[in-house]
């Protein structure tokens, strides 16, 4: 399965509240939180392919941009599935990735879902019903590592398109 | 691993989720501000430079330093009155209490209804001690700590309990809503307060005489006994980065037992020193943050310095350089999560042994009197080190020793460092040699239909 992620400057690796106004950037492979996120991936063979990011500031002040050109990306590259996230409780962050992986799952065929933390309930109240969003821990909070075994259970389920799809997304998705 | 995480999920959860820790824990937060600023009067009367109090008091005459002295006293010699409110609130939060300040005050007089309220007073030329009214210090630092904790805890409950219960006085619509709350309280308040005075008497039958003595003997001096010890803060710091390590907040779970130990062992060494004796206990707060934990979670101080100036690749060493100022003032959060720590086995083992090496180097400086032991001094966590090991220990010795265990950090973390930027670098130059259309990804030259 090819992967596309979608990160912040912070899961980047490319600073955290230092650098908030970092641009659309797109690289080779996955960075940063990727490391983590891999040992996970390698269990349903799933490899990142590419880790498309920006800032947080960036992206408020240029949201159009961001979400059109992140998905234009996606459908050129056209992976099995694209995650943007996880958000942990960033709101901003949560915000972008919902934006982005419903406009995917509008404009393209690729699967695509968003993670965040019930901490970001406006954005989850508002974009739940137009992408899958994947519960998970805030920073620091217990449960990061089931919440990315469920990631992995319904990226597995979306691609293949498989008959437990929509239980599933009712298990691990808000 | 995952066999440890299954074990330590459980434990983080009953830990931080339990309701009456997290009011304790984040009770002490409250206090926080409170002794920082009242450490830095502390410093200001008792700033660690030779001559400097004969200065100070060449230009303001002597007794100069008994201004700053009344806002230290509160800052530290009330912090059981102020944690007994403070924990009352945060308590009163976790019971779903709308009148959180109200939880709070019930909790602060039942503390206050329980406490000794005279104290006997020797004077020259009088044969025996006098009874004098009012409260000592004695009953209101540390001494009562933990009986500020039990009685915010049980204070809150019965409140919480009795308003739930609605046995409340209920005024017509129309009445002020401050009116409406204070009537409201006011069954639950006096049904709490009449517990704690039946418990005072309760207490003044028995041989300890008051619950502060009870308390004391039976339950805080044994625990604090155990912070005496010399695995308690190896302990604490192996635990706090294991947790992280999970990406759980570790000193949020472990703090839920530690942090009342620590502040209790701080202030001790404050009020020892006060009365002219010897400060004994070796692990403060000011100990655990600035010679065991600097830089962030798993002491990164040193990684990060390494990336910034001494990486290859240029993921790491971009990394560096955007976190280093925010690691020398002890933030360390793009590494967690950008690096990444968080999750990462390859990491794992420098980032759960540094805090454990520099705590166990840091107690070996202080009872060998390499470095003097740690003052009262609450120090905001994000002073740099250098200053802060000179600051907490009154010595340039402390902040020598610092610069020794940072030095000690480097070797920890170089072997992992060098391993982590050698796959990065190699993963870097693949990018550079291959060519398909993944290699020259641009968002300048994106079609947009």
């Amino acid at each position: 399965m090819k992967v596309i992620l979608i990160f912040d400057q912070g899961l980047a690796g490319a600073g955290g509240k230092t650098n908030p106004n970092v641009g659309l950037t797109a690289t080779k492979g996955g960075i940063g939180f990727a490391s983590s996120l891999q040992p996970h991936f390698n269990k349903i063979d799933a490899q990142v392919v590419a880790t498309l990011y920006c800032g947080n500031e960036y992206f408020l002040a240029n949201e159009q941009e961001v979400v059109t050109k992140m998905t234009a990306m996606v459908k050129k590259l056209n992976p099995d599935f694209v995650l943007c996230g996880p958000c942990f409780q960033y709101a901003d962050y949560g915000k972008m990735a919902a934006e982005i992986s419903a406009s995917i799952l509008t404009h393209t065929s690729v699967q695509s879902c968003a993670m965040m933390s019930k901490e970001v309930s406006d954005v989850i109240a508002e974009y739940k019903d137009k992408t899958p969003i994947v519960v998970m821990p805030k920073k620091g909070g217990t449960g990061l590592n089931d919440s990315i075994a469920n990631l992995c259970s319904l990226m597995q389920a979306s691609v293949n398109n498989s008959g437990d799809l929509a239980e599933i997304k009712t298990k691990v998705c808000y | 691993m995952e066999k440890l995480e299954k074990f330590l999920m459980p434990v983080a959860n009953v830990l931080s989720k339990n309701k009456v820790l997290s009011a304790i824990r984040d009770g002490f937060l409250i206090t926080v501000p409170i002794t920082i600023v009242g450490s830095i009067f502390l410093l200001i009367s008792n700033f660690p430079i030779a001559g400097y109090e004969e200065f100070m008091a060449g230009i303001f005459g002597a007794g100069w330093d008994g201004y700053l002295g009344r806002v230290t006293a509160i800052s530290f010699d009330c912090v059981a009155l102020l944690g007994v409110l403070s924990i009352g609130y945060c308590y009163s939060r976790e019971k779903g209490l709308e009148n959180r300040i109200a939880g709070a005050v019930v909790a602060l007089v039942s503390f206050l209804i329980i406490t000794p309220q005279y104290s006997m007073v020797e004077a020259e030329g009088l044969s025996e001690a006098i009874k004098v009214s009012g409260f000592k210090f004695t009953f209101l630092g540390t001494a009562g700590m933990f009986l500020a904790m039990i009685t915010a805890i049980v204070a809150v409950e019965i409140f919480s309990w009795a308003m739930k219960k609605n046995l409340v006085i209920k005024l017509p619509d129309g009445v002020p809503p401050a009116v409406m709350e204070s009537f409201a309280a006011l069954i639950p308040a006096g049904i709490t307060m009449i517990v704690f005075f039946l418990l005072g008497i309760v207490f003044s039958f028995t041989s300890f005489e008051y619950a502060h003595y009870f308390i004391y003997q039976v339950l805080q001096a044994p625990l604090v006994g155990l912070g005496r010890l010399g695995g308690f803060e190896v302990i604490y710091q192996f635990l706090s980065t294991l947790f992280w390590f999970f990406g759980i907040n570790g000193p949020a779970v472990t703090n839920t037992i530690f942090a009342p130990i620590h502040k209790v062992l701080t202030v001790e060494n404050y009020e020892a020193a006060k009365a002219g004796l010897e400060m004994t206990n070796i692990f403060t707060s000011g100990f655990s943050d600035f010679f065991c934990n600097f830089g962030g979670g798993g002491s990164t101080l040193a990684l990060v310095i390494m990336m910034a100036f001494f990486a290859k690749s240029s993921r790491l060493k971009t990394l560096g350089k955007l976190s280093l100022p925010a690691g020398i003032f002890g933030i360390n959060e793009p590494i967690i999560f950008g690096l990444p720590i968080v999750l990462n086995p390859l990491m794992a083992i420098p980032f759960i042994l540094t805090p454990v090496a520099n705590t166990i180097l840091g107690y070996i400086a202080t009872v060998t009197h390499i470095m003097p032991i740690t003052n009262g001094a609450q120090l905001p966590w994000t002073t740099p080190i250098v200053f802060s090991g000179w600051l907490v220990t009154g010595s340039f010795m402390g902040s020598v020793v610092q610069i020794v265990m940072l030095a000690m950090d480097f070797a920890i973390y170089y072997p992992f460092f060098r391993m982590l930027d050698s796959k990065y670098l190699s993963e870097e130059s693949e990018t550079k040699n291959q060519t398909d259309e993944l290699d020259d990804l641009s968002f300048d030259d994106l079609s947009l239909d």
